[in-house]
């Protein structure tokens, strides 16, 4: 291993109510890749905007040292000059952008008269993610048209394209699929090779284990435990490191009888509005009962949200089929209808379609929901709005100084829980959760779960997509897999295995077959 | 992002001192409204009659028309919209309503009928192609500006229209009596003094950290409002318009805070996608706000007409322009979800503060244009800066 790169000692930053870091300690090496885990708002994120400049000096308290050598980052480009580099957690580019201008974004190639030099950019960003092996789009196409996924690769292509020699990495897989995450990784062991220190932060332990050197674990904004090598912790030490108690039992899972059939979609089909004559979604047909939790897996792209969305009212193109709620056809025009008809959606973009950035947390809960706070007139009865939003941050344990701060400065999973506080307060017979625990720690996650099953207990039904096979098999008690905007498969939970869901989902296996 | 301030040097104590930290944090919070008092005490003492009550009321009642159109207006701003027409409007609203009444149609119908065609019809069409065909409202409401301009010139055949009823004129002339007056301003004072202890209370309760700093800038702001409403009101009582704009303004206040439709607007001034698929109908909230602007600006259109005596089809030219900076300069931000009515009721005061300032110091009109747009920036240049510095 080799030299020490990166040092940070005694960091301290306060926020107005929190003290998200207090006196953290740890070094990283030359050729590492050094693990950062903890729980959503333990600080891992925060560590790192200090890192590279986004909370520039003086506004923390401590010491980075570069190489041994003392650094006061007064903005982003400063820690860039420096040689460090990071890889956001909420992606940050410009969508109407090309690729390229976004890769090359504050130091576009121009010649001497500052016109950009348009084939020199674009024949430079193709060498860039040829490198990268990314074929999936070019260095011409818009941002504003590529699936999250494909963005997360460009914000990480502009990343390396720094030629940094400190990278972070924030949640760089939370949108990759399976084979995105493999060319990051065959990139990641390249640039071990090459002695770049790396610190990566994820809730994903089997993705860790398999990139990570060295790891270290943030709880309420200190470091616990020293730094340790990957192949010296076992994943329970690890957990209740973060957790500070054990966790038993990954995927708890209720007791619950199938009850009656609520929710019955027939021959759902969704236009692409891009292509005509192709479909989004093909023929789909389902069943949801009451008292069980139906998971829909697929690979990315497979037309799960778009399936999800298409019964909610919001497809994105033009939609055919029937709905029928308690054997009752329905006809939802918009998201209105159907949360009207008790239907609520969990939607997996949060930042960009779920969240009201800039706005209260108080404001963000009750928004789908105002009428059970509200009098005949519309006027808000803000004693209950409070009671009753005091009583989600309790219930979910929402880690916030208060119901007025703005969602913005909450952590990832705190604001997926107050999100869940949001549809909850709906009070949906049927609610639909599309990735809820992307970028969520351990401890929340268990903590969700276990609020889907007592859900299901009164009596909701529960559906959710998830791309992480562990959980939909360990929480769901049947499983629809999808494949190309088909419903290919329904599996009980005992019939469902790792293998046979990804063969439906690669396509290498159809129906009946 | 909190800056931690050194606070071991002596030298600094002072700096660092209660007081001085109450008056530094007021002046980031309250940037317009200190603006407001600075250009005010500016024109006080260059111009002995500037601070006259009789100027004052005239200050006020000058304020009310586009106060009431900027109201309307960050309504708007709020859900990322703009309104361009609203000038025109309030010419169209001024002519129709004369020529109803000359036509011989009793003033209270004429006015109501007006409000209807010029106010909420015209605000339907707007919001339907905004909302319907997802047309950017600068360019339909820009249309709208050249339509409603046009029409009032040909209803009136370019000329002016009298008014004759003086039941009429009392709307834009009239006053509210000294010794009513007094008893409303004095209502309205106990009224906010009562709120400010219940909102109190409330925090208490709910654990909201209250600092005594807060407390006593809002009492000191509001006794010095008061004492000025007073002073400026024995010269006549309040006049009618004033009246009209503090009710909309007092409305507009509550209903942006207290009730389901204002959590809306900001909602989706915020994130609209996200507003639809919370369930809220953003077609018929897009509707329903176009209509309120436009049926804000045929009331100013009305009121102007009253006042005038007469309509002329190119009356409220310009205005969109006031209103727009007015809501700006109130700390309304042009990328939505975030703004406050009380904000543009000061930066429409210190709109018509300049206006009528420069005009008693007979600053030539276009030397006012110029220095006006300079403040403009100048106001949101400094609450940027502010912001900055906060966030
Ligand atoms: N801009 C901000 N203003 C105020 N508080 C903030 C801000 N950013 C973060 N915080 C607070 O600091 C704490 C640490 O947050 P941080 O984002 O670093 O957590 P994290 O470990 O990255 O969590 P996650 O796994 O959910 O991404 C949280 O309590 C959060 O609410
Ligand atoms: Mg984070």
């Amino acid at each position: 291993m080799g030299e020490i790169v990166l040092e940070m000692k005694n960091i301290v930053k306060d926020f107005p109510g929190v003290r998200a870091l207090d006196q953290v300690n740890f070094q990283a090496r030359a050729g590492e890749v050094l693990a950062l885990m903890g729980e959503n708002g333990a600080g891992k994120s925060t560590l790192m905007k200090v890192l590279s400049g986004v909370w520039p000096y003086p506004t923390y308290e401590g010491d980075i040292y570069l190489r041994g050598e003392l650094k006061r980052f007064y903005s982003t480009k400063d820690a860039e000059a420096s040689g460090v580099a990071i890889i956001y957690q909420e992606l940050n580019l410009i969508p109407e952008l090309t690729v390229a201008e976004n890769i090359f974004l504050d130091r576009q190639i121009t010649n001497t008269l500052g016109v950009i030099n348009w084939s020199k950019l674009f024949a430079e960003t193709q060498r860039l993610l040829d490198e990268l092996h990314i074929e999936d789009f070019r260095p011409t196409d818009k941002v504003r048209d590529l699936t999250v996924g494909k963005q997360q690769m460009v914000e990480i292509a502009k990343a390396l394209s720094k030629k940094a020699d400190v990278l972070v990495f924030d949640e760089p897989t939370s949108a990759l699929t399976d084979k995105e995450v493999e060319a990051l990784f065959e990139i990641i062991r390249k640039l071990k090779r090459q002695g770049v220190c790396m610190s990566y932060i994820s809730h994903k332990m089997e993705e860790l284990q398999q990139i990570a050197d060295r790891v270290v674990v943030l709880r309420d904004g200190r470091t616990i435990g020293e730094v340790t090598p990957m192949a010296e912790i076992t994943l329970d030490q690890l957990i209740s490191r973060m957790v500070g108690r054990d966790v038993k039992d990954m995927f708890p899972k209720g007791k619950c009888q199938r009850g009656e059939k609520i929710l019955e979609v027939r021959n759902f089909e969704i236009d692409n509005p891009a292509l005509p004559g192709q479909k989004k979604i093909k023929n789909a047909s389902f069943c949801a009962y009451q008292g069980e939790i139906l998971g829909i897996s697929g690979l990315m792209g497979s037309g799960r949200t778009e399936l999800v969305s298409g019964i909610f009212g919001a497809p994105p193109g033009p939609a055919r089929g029937e709905i029928y709620l308690n054997n009752q056809p329905v006809h939802f025009r918009s998201p209105r209808d159907a949360i009207k008809k008790g239907i609520g959606l969990v939607t997996e973009d949060r930042k960009r379609i779920g969240l009201i950035l800039g706005q209260s947390i108080i404001q963000n809960m009750m928004i789908s929901s105002l009428e059970t706070v509200t009098n005949l007139m519309g006027v808000i009865n803000e004693a209950k709005e409070r009671s009753l939003g005091q009583n989600y941050v309790n219930q979910l344990a929402i880690k916030t100084p208060g119901l007025d701060v703005k969602i913005d400065t909450l952590s990832g999973g705190n604001q997926q829980k107050v999100i869940l506080a949001k549809w909850l307060n709906t009070k949906p017979k049927v609610l639909i959760l599309d990735e809820p625990t992307r970028g969520i720690d351990v401890g929340a996650k268990v903590e969700i779960y276990n609020l889907l099953n007592r859900l299901v207990e009164e009596g909701v039904t529960v559906i959710i997509i998830s791309s992480e096979l562990p959980e939909v098999m360990g929480i769901s008690d049947r499983i629809l897999v999808m494949c190309e905007g088909e419903i290919v498969a329904e599996l009980t939970r005992n019939e469902a295995t790792k293998e046979l869901i990804m063969a439906y989902a690669t396509g290498s296996r159809r129906k009946g077959g | 992002m909190a800056t931690t301030a050194p606070n071991n040097e002596t030298a600094q104590n002072f700096l660092q001192g209660e007081g001085m930290q109450t008056l530094l944090k007021f002046l980031k919070d309250n940037g317009t409204l200190v603006a407001l008092v600075v250009l005010m005490l500016i024109f006080s003492f260059w111009d002995e009659s500037f601070f006259t009550p009789r100027n004052l009321t005239n200050l006020a009642r000058q304020t009310t028309i586009v106060g009431i159109i900027a109201v309307g207006m960050t309504l708007v701003i709020i859900i990322n919209g703009i309104d361009l027409s609203v000038g025109s409007i309030v010419g169209l609203a001024a002519i129709v309503v004369t020529m109803l009444m000359q036509a011989g149609v009793n003033p209270w119908v004429a006015i109501m009928i007006t409000l209807f065609l010029t106010g909420v019809l015209i605000g339907i069409w707007n919001g339907f192609w905004i909302a319907h065909y997802n047309i950017p409202p600068f360019i339909i409401t820009l249309g709208m500006m050249t339509i409603a301009r046009g029409v009032a010139l040909t209803l009136s055949d370019g000329g002016s229209v009298p008014v004759t009823d003086p039941i009429f004129a009392e709307i834009g002339g009239g006053f509210l009596s000294i010794t009513i007056s007094m008893i409303v301003v004095l209502v309205i004072l106990g009224f906010v003094f009562f709120s400010q202890f219940r909102e109190l209370k409330q925090k208490q309760q709910y654990g909201v950290a209250v600092r005594r700093q807060d407390v006593i800038t809002t009492t000191v702001v509001t006794l010095l409002a008061g004492g000025l409403t007073l002073y400026a009101f024995t010269y006549r009582g309040i006049p009618y318009p004033v009246v009209i704009f503090a009710i909309i303004a007092f409305v507009g206040t509550f209903v942006l805070q207290n009730t389901k439709f204002g959590r809306r607007i900001y909602a989706m001034g915020g994130n609209e996608e996200a507003a639809r698929l919370s369930g809220i109908n953003i077609y018929r909230m897009k509707i329903g706000i176009y209509c309120i602007i436009t049926s804000l600006s045929a009331l100013a259109g009305i009121i102007l007409a009253s006042r005038l005596n007469g309509a002329s089809p190119n009356l409220g030219n310009m205005f969109e322009l006031d209103a727009i900076s007015a809501v700006i300069i109130g700390g309304t931000s042009f990328s939505g979800g975030v703004g406050t009515i009380i904000g543009t009721v000061i930066g429409a005061f210190i709109i018509s503060v300049l206006n009528n300032g420069m005009s008693l110091l007979e600053v030539p009109t276009f030397y006012q244009l110029i220095i006006k747009g300079l403040i403009i920036i100048l106001a949101v240049w400094f609450d940027v800066l502010s912001k900055k510095k906060h966030g």
